[in-house]
């Protein structure tokens, strides 16, 4: 950017070199899960740090069908698909009423909407818990998705109302003039129009509801999410680190491979969130 | 003209009948999921916070009963002295990533790299990040190992209060600083690059041109992630002291968020737990208005 010159150079050389460290230890985790996922729980005691000498896929094998990660797995693919779904199609249609419809009340049903960041589940968690076994959606997915949807639900529709208070009204208006009913302009111009916003919010909340923990402690007590479960799994087998691992990769290759293949989009979304937020 | 243009501005503002029910019927989702799981919940949670409820029972009405306990309660003191400290070390929060984003900015080599690295941990759930730390951190972990290489010492990270705290609040530095040092970089990059082009043209050093030029114009981005973080630690490190250290030794690593489920679950004092809540909201709503203060000051500049 500002063209370094012969002694700054030198110096932004040698500062790379703390820089790349940190750098090492952010993909150590990476290190870690996968070489002793691979090892006997022996190799892992004989040498924890060096690569494995004792090939095995056990563990995956122990750590999806014996200590049912599979069925947590299931749980958590449904669960984040579903809400993710949700806060698409949710935040898509209130953003469109928001930035595009003449309506009164508009500006407090934003802020309301946004207000509620400030509201936290752990503002609300002896309520909130409440509330979910009032309406008998204790241990059900639905419940699970309905709970993400609420929570997630300020950010997503603070950038969809963002994104189409950008799109020209006369757009709107064309489409109208063909005499499509709103919920057809909706359907048929605001979604497709709406894609780039919709493909990040679509990656930034998988992130959230897969990665979630407390709500679906509270939520879903029964059935577990694959994030519980590896919680539970850290609690159960302190002495199998290999297991352990083995359950990390699994837990993580979904998160891993958006990381890798949308991490654009990724930077992208945070970086809005934060210079407009 | 004017007759006709009349009738038309108002149907801009309010919108015909159909837009109107429309917009309604639209946002109705969005503000029934709102309002059942955050906004009642929070009337519902004050109300329940002047209660001595306990398990499922609904309890008496107690005044500010809750609220007086707490004064004396030595877990609640514990929660609040851990979020002070953790407060305090937030410098070194906005610090760091600010001066990672402003190298890789001014072309540190590898830079390009080090972006996408230091964030891949920001994607990492707290559950995962912390379970791995456990390993690494614990008494016959690999730190002590390492440590042991060189000669030195084992110490008992995450079982002795002295530096269970430290370590909480190390990997919870290392696994959002990536998320921080993106902020930075999205704000660096408005930045004119004429004005840091003319600064070198008229002979200033790089480090001339980062405190002169680059450092004043980072002053809102500097303040946005300092409320970030401190959301962040007020709310969002339930995960990783749930399996990291479950907030040990002792209340070591209570924060107020852990403190709440404990009381909600383990204690079965959701009264209690509730009354937690309104100081955790209360502190909540403190930041968010030194947050409005601070956005809306910067837009009137």
């Amino acid at each position: 950017m500002a063209n370094p010159r012969g002694r700054e150079r030198r110096i932004l050389r040698l500062l790379s070199v703390p820089m790349a460290l940190l750098a090492l230890s952010c993909v150590y985790p990476v290190y870690f899960a996968v070489n002793n996922a691979l090892k006997t729980n022996r190799n892992y005691i004989m040498d924890r740090f060096g690569l494995v000498t004792d090939l095995t896929f056990d563990n995956f094998v122990q750590a999806w069908t014996r200590s049912n990660l599979d069925t947590y797995f299931v749980n958590s693919v449904l669960v984040t698909g579903g809400a993710v779904l949700l806060l698409l199609l949710v935040s898509s249609l209130a953003g469109f009423a928001l930035a595009l419809l003449r309506f009164p009340a508009r500006r407090l049903v934003f802020v309301v909407i946004l207000a509620s960041l400030m509201i936290p589940v752990q503002v609300v968690l002896v309520p909130f818990y409440q509330t979910i076994i009032g309406l008998g959606l204790l241990n059900t997915r639905i419940g699970l998705i309905l709970s993400y949807t609420a929570f997630f639900l300020p950010f997503s529709v603070y950038l969809m109302t963002a994104f189409y208070a950008g799109l020209p009204r006369e757009l709107m208006e064309a489409a109208r003039i063909d005499g499509a009913r709103l919920l057809q302009v909706w359907w048929f111009v605001m979604l497709p129009m709406g894609r780039p916003a919709l493909i990040t919010l679509g990656i930034l909340n998988t992130l959230y509801c897969w990665n979630d923990v407390l709500i679906s402690l509270l939520v879903l007590q029964d059935k577990r999410t694959m994030m519980v479960g590896i919680a539970a799994l850290r609690g159960e087998y302190t002495t199998n680190v290999p297991l352990l691992a083995a359950g990390i990769v699994l837990a993580a290759a979904p998160i891993v491979v958006l990381y890798l293949v949308f991490q654009r989009q990724i930077v992208a979304g945070i970086a809005t969130g934060a210079v407009k937020g | 003209m004017t007759t006709t243009a009349q009738p038309q501005r108002r149907r801009r503002r309010t919108g015909s009948r159909a837009e109107r029910r429309f917009a309604l019927l639209f946002l109705l989702p969005a503000v029934a999921l709102v309002l059942t799981f955050r906004i009642v919940p929070l009337l519902w949670g004050f109300g329940l916070s002047l209660t001595d409820a306990t398990g499922l029972q609904q309890g008496q009405f107690i005044g500010l009963g809750n609220y007086a306990e707490m004064a004396g309660d030595p877990n609640f003191r514990a929660a609040m002295r851990n979020t002070v400290i953790l407060l305090l070390t937030l410098p070194v929060w906005v610090l760091l990533p600010m001066i990672l984003a402003s190298l890789i900015h001014l072309g540190v080599p590898g830079g390009r790299l080090y972006r996408s690295v230091y964030f891949f941990p920001a994607v990492l759930s707290s559950v995962i990040v912390g379970s791995i730390f456990n390993v690494v951190l614990r008494y016959d972990g690999a730190l002590n190992a390492l440590l042991g290489f060189a000669g030195l010492p084992a110490i008992d990270w995450l079982g002795s209060g002295s530096t269970a705290l430290l370590s909480l609040l190390t990997v919870q530095l290392w696994a959002t600083f990536g998320m921080s040092l993106l902020i930075f970089l999205a704000g660096l990059s408005t930045l004119s690059s004429e004005m840091i082009e003319a600064a070198r043209l008229d002979g200033a050093r790089l480090w001339q041109v980062w405190g002169y030029v680059i450092l004043p114009a980072m002053r809102p981005i500097i303040e946005f992630v300092a409320v970030v973080t401190t959301i962040g630690v007020l709310t969002n490190m339930f995960g990783l002291i749930y399996v990291l250290t479950a907030g040990g030794p002792g209340t070591a690593t209570t924060l107020p968020e852990f403190l709440i489920w404990l009381e909600q679950g383990q204690m079965g004092r959701p009264g209690y737990a509730a009354a937690l809540s309104m100081v955790l909201f209360a502190l909540m709503a403190g930041i968010a208005w030194i947050q409005i203060r601070i956005m809306s000051r910067n837009a009137g500049l």
